[in-house]
């Protein structure tokens, strides 16, 4: 992997905080101590937040990385790995996953926290990852597929969508198709009434901002504007119409303590920044 | 009886015999996860035999080799929840291009009932339930995804049928000569395509004596392969856990042939296909032609 060049801690902490570094704070806050996270594949932005939830307060977490369940604590500076499969990870292993079982074995995710992102993610917090176009024999965008996001979406206890994209073409009215249900189009109770057992997404987090549901529609609703971010920007980039509260907060900057462990022990190439 | 007639068969076969068993039409399950662990001697071998109209089952998270049979024009439906390469190409060229024109069948699942599939053919049963993908559009654009109401709860849930598989082909460190396959690391999802298949080839880095199996039997994740393949190198360019990484070099150099199939463009994968694929008559031809010198710097850890 590649090191960082030697920086005093001063200048490291003095460069400016990015998008993808905010979302990673926010994800990083609202993980709780217990919690079990799946960091996914070529997700870095969701990895970093679990991380430091995991360092700053999150003892008792379980991490699932690189297929195996590990505990880091004591690693001084954890390296960021290309692929999934990377075998150096394993070396962290209290336990393999093997996907087959990961995937027959549903009552822990109970605790379970996951991340979904998505080709186009809706006011109503709705994820696609097949493709857009109106028939679904001639896409006209092919997407990667679903993953796991169709399951680890009504297994896990509660789940965020997150996109690096904060764009119109991300974020959409209406998805074209729905992988992962969110709350559907908006009926109160659906997922209830589905008995899916956990949670709707609780945010969209997006290098400008978070939104929340509004708890009457289900619709999107404007949470938090991170720091130095405008209204009018979010507006601008935003393909769906979210609901605007009276008074809008801006998200609470790093802390030092935050940013400082960030760049030194879980994003030291720097990916988050660049 | 003759002690002759006692002696236990050994399952080992060359690349191209057990390769001769992937015919036209059947449905083929490719073991692996992303870019690791990809039977490709195999997978190379079914393209030189100029295979058709395979239905593909891709591992849970499929990668290139799943791209690259499609580029090569050897199948005609894919059953997977992903195919890509992470970060080196978020969407496999070949898939979405091939997917975007029409002529590739996507049967579409998430991983979760992509193993409901495999386990309901695995305990052959006609379907296995499943509840996540009620409410999304996964019924609507795989109709053999059924809808039903539960008999005993009654609960809306999926019926998700069994996905057989007709052949299952893997690749794992090492075998003894009788197919008591052990992985290094996790295996991913290995074990399921195996159980769903009626007839699994694996390729191994290594063939090691029975009684090495035995030191360890609690690591053989595959008992009873039909039939075993030495293939050192043999996930080339993806990696093996424990023998060496992903190949980036030659895996980009896949992504930036296929790559131009989204413009309609063939000739950089026909290329790439004449030099990595068919001009190479087997699999030994095949390493010589990515160097030694290459193979050698993929270091193990």
């Amino acid at each position: 992997m590649s090191q960082p060049h030697p920086v005093s801690n001063t200048a490291l902490l003095g460069e400016p905080v990015t998008g993808m570094e905010m979302m990673a704070i926010v994800i990083a806050r609202d993980l709780e101590d217990g919690e079990w996270v799946e960091v996914g594949a070529n997700l870095p932005v969701p990895r970093a937040g679990a991380l430091l939830a995991h360092l700053l307060h999150g003892p008792n977490m379980t991490l699932m990385m690189a297929m195996t369940k590990t505990w880091l604590l004591n690693q001084r500076s954890i390296e960021d790995f290309q692929f999934i499969t990377d075998v150096r990870a394993a070396r962290w292993a209290e336990a393999y996953y093997e996907h087959d079982r990961l995937l027959n074995n549903m009552r822990f995710r109970k605790r379970g926290v996951f991340f979904c992102g998505g080709i186009e993610i809706d006011c109503f917090g709705n994820s696609n990852l097949i493709g857009v176009g109106a028939d679904h024999r001639r896409l006209e965008f092919r997407g990667p597929g679903a993953i796991g996001t169709c399951n680890a979406t009504v297994y896990n206890g509660r789940y965020h969508l997150v996109t690096n994209s904060h764009s119109r073409r991300v974020l959409v009215e209406k998805c074209s198709f729905v992988s992962a249900l969110g709350y559907g189009d908006g009926s109160p109770g659906l997922r209830a009434s589905l008995n899916l057992p956990g949670a709707g997404p609780r945010y969209i987090i997006t290098p400008m901002c978070v939104f929340d549901f509004d708890p009457t529609t289900n619709r999107a609703r404007l949470r938090t504007l991170h720091p130095g971010v405008s209204l009018d920007d979010v507006v601008k980039n935003t393909g769906f119409a979210f609901v605007l509260p009276t008074r809008v907060e801006t998200t609470e900057a790093p802390s030092e303590e935050e940013l400082f462990t960030l760049r030194t022990r879980i994003d030291r190439a720097g990916t988050l920044r660049s | 009886m003759s002690h002759e007639e006692l002696e236990r068969r050994p399952v080992i076969q060359t690349v191209t015999d057990a390769a001769a068993r992937i015919q036209d039409g059947i449905t083929l399950g490719v073991g692996g996860f992303i870019n690791s662990g990809h039977p490709m001697a195999l997978v190379r071998q079914v393209i030189r035999n100029g295979v058709r109209d395979l239905t593909v089952v891709g591992p849970a998270s499929s990668g290139l080799e799943v791209d690259l049979l499609i580029a090569a024009g050897c199948v005609k439906r894919v059953i997977a929840p992903y195919v890509g390469a992470e970060g080196l190409v978020p969407i496999g060229p070949a898939f979405q291009a091939a997917s975007q024109s029409g002529q590739l069948e996507v049967w579409e699942v998430d991983e979760a009932m992509y193993y409901a599939g495999l386990r309901a053919s695995a305990q052959r049963l006609p379907f296995n339930p499943w509840r996540s993908g009620i409410g999304t559009s996964y019924p609507e654009i795989n109709r053999d995804l059924v809808e039903f109401i539960d008999p005993v709860r009654g609960e809306r849930l999926l019926a998700v049928p069994a996905i057989e598989l007709n052949v299952a082909i893997l690749h794992a460190a090492v075998s003894d000569n009788y197919g008591n396959v052990q992985h290094n690391g996790t295996g991913y999802g290995d074990r399921a395509i195996y159980a769903a298949a009626d007839y699994t080839i694996v390729e191994v880095e290594q063939l090691v004596s029975v009684e090495q199996i035995q030191r360890n039997p609690a690591a053989t994740s595959i008992p009873g392969a039909n039939s075993v393949v030495r293939a050192p190198f043999g996930a080339h360019p993806f990696s093996s856990e424990g023998y060496y990484p992903p190949d980036v070099i030659a895996l980009q150099e896949y992504i930036e042939a296929a790559r131009p199939l989204r413009r309609g463009d063939r000739q950089p994968i026909e290329d790439y296909l004449r030099r990595y694929v068919l001009e190479p008559e087997d699999h030994i031809a095949y390493l010589e032609q990515i160097g030694l010198s290459r193979l050698m710097s993929l270091s193990e850890y």
